[in-house]
């Protein structure tokens, strides 16, 4: 009780922050993540700093995924597909033609926002279970592509790419990789934040509770479905370039199979499906749990799938929805309390 | 700003679930192995490696220290692998990392024991590229699969012909044996492939190909692929209708037990290089087929079991040689006296058909330990299969390399 | 000419297996308006428990065949009482913006895979069934087994389609596939014939999981690959057409086993993708005309 009140406290304060500037929280966020690394690799060491890096990376895709599927309500789970398309475009971008990071992660967002279109494309005609097929299919075919082609990797796997730097400064190790991934993934969840809250957020809600509805109030519904794909899509191309870039640089098609689409599906389904911050509290409790458990691997995917399916039956909303649940209630008996007070 | 406290809620609840490890005690010697542990047999060679650990520290240990083992599962996936390498040096702070089962986890996992400064020395793992990056650090103990594909090719072309048919697993062990073998029938006898098919790794269905091989009308065809999936290519190749005069050449892997086990007769006659026969007549073999057969339940030991069981005994001769302190102050020097103690292993004689040597520069000559396949064929298939050895191959030191 | 026969009669006997998996994929959409994601894994268990009784109970291969179906259709009926019908119940499972069942299909599909590995190992398992020499039709061998695939997708096909037109039960299962509420006015059990439906369809799969046994041998890993191949062979056939499925599931595998003949061999598994993609996009109602009615 006494948590939610502090924390509704420390609501108010950046509340009153973000009146005095809307980017000042955020600001504030990145400056309080700063020692983090010092923290996790004094308390515990430097394996926490990699996994803080791997939950950015994972944070950046089921965030992209949080926005097609929990904002405009699409069903894909091509999602990975696009992951590699980013990964192997940064790689054979930096191996082949000697790119930095800093032109190869553009153009990974690029090439997996063209590649959006196409998965966005089946979208105009298809709902639901449809969708979810032609876009399964699509992702499994391009790690099918990946694994027969030897200019794409193959099964040897792309390896060598650089660490990215700037102004002589490389970022090489956890902690430095650090510097670049968390601001990236705060500017990811920020971005996903703006876009909820914009024109754009509320056309894609629309389409999610009632495409017929929205198409009646004047929502270009294929342009709203095709402009979510290509976020997410962009969102994965971003995640795919991370993960290619980290040391010690090497991806591989079986990075990028339906197990670790399994695992999204599980990050945002636990985090809240819809739920701003659904992705991001998916993507760090699934990582972390998945490495504590690490030593029962046996066990591992009957604790993932039947989770999966425990959550989907009797916690739909998932964490988010239950946090959302607690302190609206809270809110609302406290707003009853203060009414009571000024009546009596 | 209701969003942001809510986040905040969530990180909280987080801390909570991070376990506090606590640190590791000195005067034992800790040892992180990482290994496809869900597949095939991987699970018994793992468990292999675990019981000779555990009969050295019951026989008194390395010099009165105890070793620790941690095995962790890479399901043969390169960022998992990764991860577990990663939690051996940062997190439990291991002295050696033994891993790992497949080409394409050990690849990847080469930079990282480089870049931390720890030893790794490699079970299973074929692909030639992994010691030509010139690590320091990384010792293999298999045969590399530069040395495979000269046998190969040289009895192929010598005693069946120069028209082969290749059928290539996307798995990097396969890939590697299939373009080493192409590349070596190039230079040996000039010879072209007749037929190249890039498969999937779990392939089920080689059908298609093998009826377009028969049309060919090859001398031998080649199949390079994990043991499931070249078996069922065997079967197949038999139910497409190629007779049996067309010789069967597998990669390496067609020494693993579900091969003649799933081929059953397909088996017969497949030819195949590998660094241990289960039909060796020296008396440790023998000694160690029936450990084998008594402990896991397995008719024949495979090469994979031969080479996590020398992995065993060359790490101990290394470990009683290394002068270790294993206080928490002298993790580096540990790892750096573990790293020339194995360096310095010369001439190891094991199940092995050869002497396994390293030494101490970071190249290929140096970190393939052992340079002598065995080039063997089946002559019974089935749960009892049989085995017989044609060649033992003491391979030129620089090989494949040029 | 031969070559082209040959990857013709490849293509129609694992085709028809696809079909078979297929007819079951497309039974359970018509009945319960969900697309079943763990349906591969129903179609390894199959497998498996016809290796269990064809090998460890010395069962006949025919009658292996039997025993599975029986048993996975039982494991199908209490899987969707337990869990999907939780979901189903609440309105055609699409509890969260129309996902909940596919996610739910997902986990389920691992869940089952892992219980398998724990079960029956990792280790592919040999399926060997001895069925004698092959046909030789002139150049051309066809392996007995190849017949008996094909003689028993029709003999399902068959048995399925005079259970639905000329049973009374059959009647019963279309008119809940039709609409739930007015069937349950009419007096029908629906929960009780949506159980059926369910187990029916998985003990198709396993039909098919025991007759692939001899060609592919058997693995825990075995089912992901058949769930998009016959999702394929459903969508071009029809989603929802029983007859469509069959079809489907012959096109596919013809298509893909031309495909990998005279096109690139190495791309054999993404012909039954882009087939489904192209299906999809440009002819969602498949392509035999046949009108399924498109549900969320």
């Amino acid at each position: 009780m006494n948590l939610v009140v502090t924390l509704q406290g420390v609501g108010g304060f950046f509340g009153r922050m973000e009146r005095t500037h809307p980017l000042l929280p955020w600001l504030l966020a990145i400056v309080a993540l700063l020692p983090l690394p010092l923290i996790l690799s004094g308390l515990f060491n430097d394996y926490y700093v990699y996994l803080a890096n791997r939950i950015c990376i994972f944070i950046m895709l089921s965030v992209g995924l949080n926005i097609v599927k929990g904002f405009c309500g699409q069903v894909t789970v091509g999602h990975v597909g696009l992951y590699a398309i980013g990964a192997v475009t940064a790689a054979i971008l930096s191996t082949n033609f000697g790119f930095s990071f800093w032109m190869t992660l553009p153009a990974a967002i690029f090439i997996a926002g063209l590649a959006g279109v196409v998965v966005g494309v089946p979208s105009f005609r298809l709902e639901g279970a449809y969708l979810a097929l032609a876009t399964l299919g699509l992702g499994e075919s391009v790690r099918i592509m990946i694994s027969v082609t030897p200019y794409l990797g193959s099964s040897t796997g792309l390896g060598g790419i650089p660490a990215p730097s700037a102004f002589g400064f490389t970022f090489d190790n956890f902690t430095r990789y650090y510097y670049l991934v968390m601001p990236i993934a705060l500017v990811g969840i920020y971005l996903s934040f703006a876009i909820l809250r914009s024109a754009t957020g509320r056309a894609f809600q629309a389409i999610r509770e009632d495409t017929i509805a929205a198409a009646a109030a004047g929502i270009n519904v294929r342009k709203y479905k095709l402009l979510a794909f290509v976020i997410s899509a962009m969102y994965a191309g971003c995640a795919g370039a991370m993960f290619a870039h980290m040391r010690p640089g090497y991806i591989h098609h079986n990075n990028f199979t339906i197990i670790e689409m399994v695992t999204l599906l599980l990050m945002i389904v636990l985090g809240g499906i819809g739920h701003v911050w659904g992705g991001v509290i998916g993507a760090i409790i699934v990582t972390i749990i998945y490495d504590q458990t690490k030593d029962f691997y046996f066990y591992q995917p009957l604790l993932f799938g039947s989770s999966m399916v425990l959550l989907v039956i009797f916690m739909p909303q998932g964490i988010g929805g239950l946090i959302d649940r607690y302190i609206v209630t809270q809110r609302f008996i406290d707003a009853r309390r203060e009414a009571g007070d000024g009546t009596s | 700003m209701k969003m942001f406290s809510r986040g905040l809620v969530s990180t909280a609840l987080i801390a909570g679930v991070l376990v506090v490890h606590t640190s590791a005690v000195a005067g034992t010697i800790r040892i992180g192995a990482t290994m496809r542990m869900i597949s095939e047999n991987g699970q018994k060679y793992g468990q292999m490696v675990a019981d000779e650990f555990d009969l050295i520290n019951k026989n008194g240990g390395i010099n009165g220290n105890t070793i620790e083992l941690s095995l962790l599962n890479d399901e043969c996936k390169s960022d998992k692998g990764v991860a577990n390498a990663n939690k051996f040096i940062h997190e439990q702070k291991v002295h050696l990392i033994i891993g790992s089962t497949c080409s394409s986890v050990s690849l990847p996992i080469v930079d990282v024991t480089a870049q931390a400064r720890v030893p790794q020395i490699i079970p299973h793992s074929t692909n030639a590229k992994i010691t030509q990056k010139g690590s320091a650090w990384v010792f293999r103990v298999p045969v590399s699969g530069r040395y495979y594909a000269g046998v190969n090719a040289k009895y192929t072309g010598e005693n069946i012909g120069t028209k082969i048919a290749y059928i290539c697993a996307a798995d990097a062990a396969s890939q590697n044996d299939c373009d080493a073998m192409q590349d070596q029938m190039r230079r040996q006898f000039n010879a072209e492939p007749a037929y190249v098919a890039q498969v999937q790794e779990k392939e089920v269905d080689f059908r298609t190909h093998m009826l377009k091989i028969k049309s060919a009308n090859v001398d031998g065809i080649m199949i390079a692929a994990l043991a499931e999936t070249m078996s069922r290519a065997l079967l197949q190749s038999y139910e497409a209708g190629i007779g049996k005069s067309v010789r069967r050449i597998g990669s390496s892997s067609a020494s693993n037990a579900p091969v003649p086990k799933i081929a059953g007769d397909a088996v017969l006659g497949v030819f195949y290089t590998a660094a241990y026969a289960a039909a060796d007549k020296r008396p440790i073999a023998q000694l160690f087929n029936q450990m084998v057969r008594d402990k896991y339940g397995i008719h024949a030991p495979d090469h994979d079991f031969s080479q996590a069981y020398d992995l065993v005994r060359i790490v101990e001769i290394a470990l009683h040689r290394a002068n270790l302190n294993l206080s928490d102050g002298s993790l580096a020097a540990d790892r750096t006296a573990i790293r020339d103690a194995i360096a310095s292993v010369d001439g190891y004689r094991g199940l092995a058909s050869g002497p396994i040597s390293f030494c101490a520069a970071p190249t290929p000559q140096c970190r393939d330990g052992n340079k002598t396949p065995v080039l063997i064929h089946y002559t019974k298939g089935g749960e009892e299969f049989e085995t017989e050895v044609l060649a033992r191959v003491p391979m030129p030191i620089n090989f494949g390399l040029e | 000419m031969e070559a082209l026969l040959g990857f013709l009669i490849f293509g129609v006997t694992i085709g028809v297996v696809y079909g078979i998996v297929a007819l079951g994929i497309s039974l359970i959409y018509t009945g319960l308006d969900i697309v079943h994601f763990a349906h591969g894994e129903i179609y390894m268990f199959g497998a498996f428990l016809g290796l269990v009784f064809a090998h460890q109970y010395n069962v006949p291969y025919w009658l292996a065949i039997l025993c599975a179906m029986i048993v996975t259709g039982l494991l199908g009926i209490v899987i969707e009482r337990v869990f999907y019908r939780r979901l189903t119940r609440a309105g055609g499972g699409y509890t969260v913006a129309g996902m909940g069942m596919i996610i739910c299909g997902f986990g389920m599909s691992v869940v089952l895979q892992n219980i398998a590995f724990l079960i029956w190992g990792a280790d592919a398992e040999p399926f060997p069934v001895n069925f004698g020499m092959p046909y030789q039709i002139g150049e051309i061998f066809l392996p007995k087994s190849y017949v008996a695939t094909a003689v028993a997708a029709l003999v399902l096909m068959g048995g399925l389609h005079v259970f639905l037109k000329k049973t009374k039960i059959g009647l019963a299962v279309r008119a809940v596939a039709q609409n739930k509420d007015i069937a349950f006015l009419m007096g029908i059990n629906v929960p009780l014939m949506i159980s059926l439906i369910f187990g029916v369809a998985c003990a198709i799969a396993a039909a098919a999981g025991v007759l692939i046994g001899p060609m592919q041998s058997v693995q825990v890993e075995m089912g992901y690959l058949m769930l998009m191949k016959a999702f394929a062979a459903a969508v071009v056939g029809g989603f929802g057409s029983l007859p469509g499925a069959i079809l489907g599931g012959l096109l596919v595998g013809i298509f893909e086993n031309l495909g990998a003949a005279y096109i690139s061999g190495s791309h054999k598994d993404i012909y039954a993708f882009l087939l489904l993609i192209l299906v999809l996009m440009f002819r969602p109602q498949g392509l035999f005309g046949v009108e399924a009615k498109v549900k969320a």
